[in-house]
């Protein structure tokens, strides 16, 4: 028995990219159009009463503080109540969530969620990579993004045989679907050869094993369950998630061959919703590197732990597989804006539950849709939401 | 009182450049041998510190009873900063350990030596640490940069009776300019007049020192030997048999390691029966010392072997990047955290004597400390501080390749269990070629990096040798 007191009425986003050429401000207000338009029986903006907005680095990155405030002057909307939700790569996914509750609670009826992130006004030295200089080198100097998942690629592949083919078949998974998803960042299919001989990054991931540093922004909007009829005869509904946390730094990890977060995430969602594993049609996952998406279809329990290179090289993920993973393209090939990731994932479950996916559009037998984040030091919070085309 | 040798260790950088790469590079043909050059995470301080663990594991001291630390460095790599402390600490001696740092000119080793042997003497310490380092840094295109080299030694001296005893010293000095550094610049100048030096200082000074010791009948001789030529000079002045010489061999093994020299010279006979007369030289001042051996002096023999021992070679370009000689244009990307600020004053102890918090509960080690007040495995809140153990085993690693100047890549990052059942993740000072999960690790002083003018210190990880497993 779904919770399913929450529906999904509208969701939209702008092309994933290096957008040199917009501001957040305009990817945002692209994206809430998107949204709006998105809505079957029309929307009437001013019926938002309070937003919240997913941004990971606003403030890091040189750019103004983005508190509650940037939102809602960026789409029209001033004086609306909005706050903004840090909470690392599953900002956009916790986004969410908390939506979900302010509806759930009854204090706001009509909430938007908006996820906004510019990863490339800076570059990648002073950006993405300033992160090697960071903190205090008792916790290690030299750590950029990759070297929070490669331990894990290393120690998977020392204990169950999983190769840099198996990793490669992810990217070449994602990167086909992403060439059918006309918001993806890349749009272009490639070859395990390709990946295999693409540049190393943080051994034993290549380039192709990782994600873009992508501009981008996504939202959608959440509608108290019983008044989604007033804006659509196709609703989705919130079945469930859950926010999970694990030690933050990788020296406190007791394994390397899985993200705790992310399975205990999972539990917490798949109890709310009542269902299990296996009735789940397809889901959007955290593969910021091909080593991720391994994990987490383990930890997501959709193959048992050890058994994800093999399930993802045999094609058991792909389009018409036992369980479509990311059919968007995922972070590989669509991106990964961080903030707005998991909110555009969720825009992607809500097509394919709608049958609105076009040319990646999967079999819906059960109805339910899976969204995963994991991230922060150690991938030590993890968000699953779940949802249903049933109530 | 009389003051006695306990134990003997040195310290020797990782890195060789062969003196031919050098000439090559300024056009020269020819040079032959290698110089012992530290990689970009050595310096006179690191060496030190593994020179100083060494005796002190050789004597089978514990650090918490050293009773000071006598350091001499030409010039410590923290010139103005607390270099000494941060040496002290790191080798975890407690905070009331006295001693000081010598410095000025390559003479300083063996002021240390003197003022740790009176201080024993005087009965102010019971056991004293005396470490001699360099790392020396000559001006581009000079004479001496082809002999330029880096090592460290330490003695522990106590008042205890031990296998060697310290003896007559001597000293003559003249205020004579040679070979410095001026107070604004960072490298070396050339000799104004190599003759000159030689016929009129060096020489004159070195021989008069060696004279007097010659009185005694040293059976084994450490002299100076700046250039490769000096010594034998010397040698023939105060009829010093040349097979008698035992500081030779450690010249044309390492080059010249300036402060660090006149200690490391005497290392080989330490391993036998004799007097041993130890002369040092520099800012125009010469002094020697004698040293009866009576039995091996524990420590020397894996000593002597770690001054033999094989290592990797570096290029020319690499030895000048390693000492900021050569730098990339531009920008590098500064430490998120200055090392003078709050979270280094609140980890500087963890950080230098990895430190963990044993759970009273449950009995994890957490680390660091500072960040950990309650236990990662069962939420427990008390803990008692423990010093994690040094070495341990590879449990994953990446091999690094993508990082802004000024990392320089492969930086190999394992996650290492160690032998207490603590966990650790730590930088590789290694290229990556070594690392495997499974592999033996070691953890050493390392320099992690200069941050606003200061270096900043921490352990490493370092793959132990197969040999001496």
């Amino acid at each position: 028995m779904s919770w399913n007191k929450v529906a999904v009425v509208g969701a939209g986003l702008i092309k994933m990219g290096e957008l040199f050429d917009q501001s957040y401000e305009t990817m945002a207000a692209g994206a809430f159009a998107a949204c709006v338009e998105s809505v079957d029986k029309g929307f009437d903006p001013s019926q938002v009463e309070a937003a919240f907005v997913a941004t990971q680095r606003g403030t890091l990155w040189g750019q103004e503080g983005i508190g509650g405030n940037t939102i809602p002057t960026a789409i029209g909307l001033v004086g609306i109540a909005c706050t903004r939700i840090e909470n690392a790569c599953p900002s956009g996914s916790d986004a969410f969530r908390v939506g979900a509750m302010a509806v759930a609670s009854g204090v706001h009826d009509v909430v938007l969620v908006i996820g906004v992130e510019k990863m490339r006004d800076k570059s990648t030295e002073e950006g993405l990579l300033s992160r090697a200089a960071a903190g205090h080198p008792i916790f290690t100097r030299g750590e950029t993004a990759p070297v929070l998942f490669a331990p894990f690629a290393t120690r998977h592949m020392a204990e169950f045989g999983t190769t840099r083919e198996m990793l490669a078949s992810v990217a070449v998974k994602n990167h086909f679907n992403g060439a059918r998803d006309p918001y993806a960042h890349f749009q272009n299919e490639i070859t395990i050869e390709q990946v295999l001989a693409s540049a190393p990054v943080c051994h034993p991931l290549h380039l192709l094993d990782c994600c873009p540093q992508t501009d981008g922004a996504a939202a959608v909007l959440l509608v108290n369950a019983d008044r989604a009829h007033e804006f659509t005869d196709k609703p989705v509904f919130v079945a469930g998630f859950g926010l999970a946390t694990d030690h933050p730094y990788l020296h406190e990890k007791a394994s390397f061959t899985e993200i705790k977060a992310t399975g205990m995430a999972a539990e917490r969602a798949y109890a709310m919703a009542g269902i299990s594993p296996t009735d789940i049609d397809c889901a959007e996952v955290h593969d910021c590197f091909t080593i991720t998406e391994i994990l987490d279809i383990e930890d997501l329990g959709f193959f048992a732990k050890g058994d994800g290179g093999r399930a993802s090289l045999e094609g058991d993920t792909a389009l018409a597989g036992r369980i479509p993973v990311n059919t968007s393209g995922g972070l590989l090939a669509k991106g990964h804006p961080i903030g707005a990731t998991g909110v555009a994932q969720i825009t992607e479950c809500w097509w394919q539950l709608r049958g609105q996916a076009d040319k990646r559009q999967v079999e819906i037998r059960n109805g339910y849709a899976l969204q995963h984040n994991a991230g922060g030091r150690g991938s030590g919070v993890a968000v699953v939401n779940i949802l249903t085309n049933r109530r | 009182m009389a003051v006695y040798i306990h134990s003997v260790g040195v310290g020797v950088p990782s890195r060789r450049l062969a003196v031919a790469d050098i000439n090559s590079a300024w056009n020269r043909t020819g040079g032959r041998g290698t110089v012992a050059v530290c990689a970009d995470d050595e310096d006179a301080l690191t060496l030190a510190w593994s020179a100083a663990n060494s005796a002190m594991q050789a004597a089978e001291i514990e650090p918490g009873s050293v009773d000071g630390l006598w350091w001499g460095v030409t010039r410590a790599p923290f010139a103005e900063g607390p270099s000494h402390s941060i040496l002290a600490a790191s080798l975890s001696l407690r905070p009331t350990a006295a001693g000081a740092l010598t410095s000025g000119s390559t003479h300083c080793g063996i002021d240390a030596l003197f003022a740790a042997a009176d201080a024993v003497a005087a009965g102010t310490a019971r056991i004293a640490v005396v470490v001699v380092s360099d790392a020396l840094r000559a001006g581009l295109g000079t004479a001496s940069e082809t002999r330029c080299g880096a090592a460290a030694a330490a003695f522990i001296l106590r008042s205890d009776e031990g296998p060697a005893a310290l003896g007559a010293r001597t000293t003559h000095s003249q205020p004579l300019l040679d070979r410095y550094r001026g107070d604004t610049e960072n490298d070396t100048r050339d000799l104004y007049d190599g003759r000159l030096f030689r016929e009129e200082i060096f020489v004159p000074i070195v021989s008069e020192v060696a004279g007097r010791l010659a009185t005694s009948k040293p059976t084994a001789w450490s002299l100076p030997d700046p250039d490769g030529r000096l010594a034998a000079a010397v040698a023939k002045n105060a009829s010093v048999p040349p097979d008698s010489i035992t500081s030779s061999n450690v010249f044309a093994t390492l080059g010249d390691t300036g402060a660090a020299a006149c200690l490391l010279g005497s290392v080989g006979a330490f391993t036998r029966v004799g007097n041993v007369a130890v002369v040092a030289y520099g800012g125009g001042r010469a002094s020697g010392i004698t040293i009866d051996v009576n039995r091996a002096i524990p420590g020397a023999e894996t000593a002597a072997r770690d001054l033999q021992s094989d290592n990797a070679s570096s290029s020319y370009a690499d030895v000048l990047r390693f000492r900021r000689q050569l730098t990339p244009t531009g920008e590098t990307i500064a430490m998120g955290v200055p090392p003078e600020a709050a979270l280094f004053t609140r980890g500087a102890n963890e950080m230098l004597q990895l430190l963990g918090g044993r759970c009273d509960d449950c009995g994890t080690i957490n680390t660091p400390p500072s960040i950990h007040p309650h236990c990662i495995a069962c939420g427990g809140p008390k803990m008692e501080p423990v010093e994690l153990a040094r070495t341990g085993i590879v449990h994953t690693f990446v091999i690094n390749y993508t990082m802004p100047a000024p990392f320089v890549a492969p930086l190999p990052i394992a996650v290492i269990d160690l032998d207490d059942g603590s966990r650790v993740m730590l930088q590789v000072a290694d290229d990556g070629s070594n690392v495997e999960i499974g592999a033996r690790m070691q953890l050493l002083l390392r320099r992690y990096a200069y941050e606003r003018g200061a270096p900043v210190y921490g352990f490493k990880a370092v793959p132990v040798r197969k040999e001496s497993l």
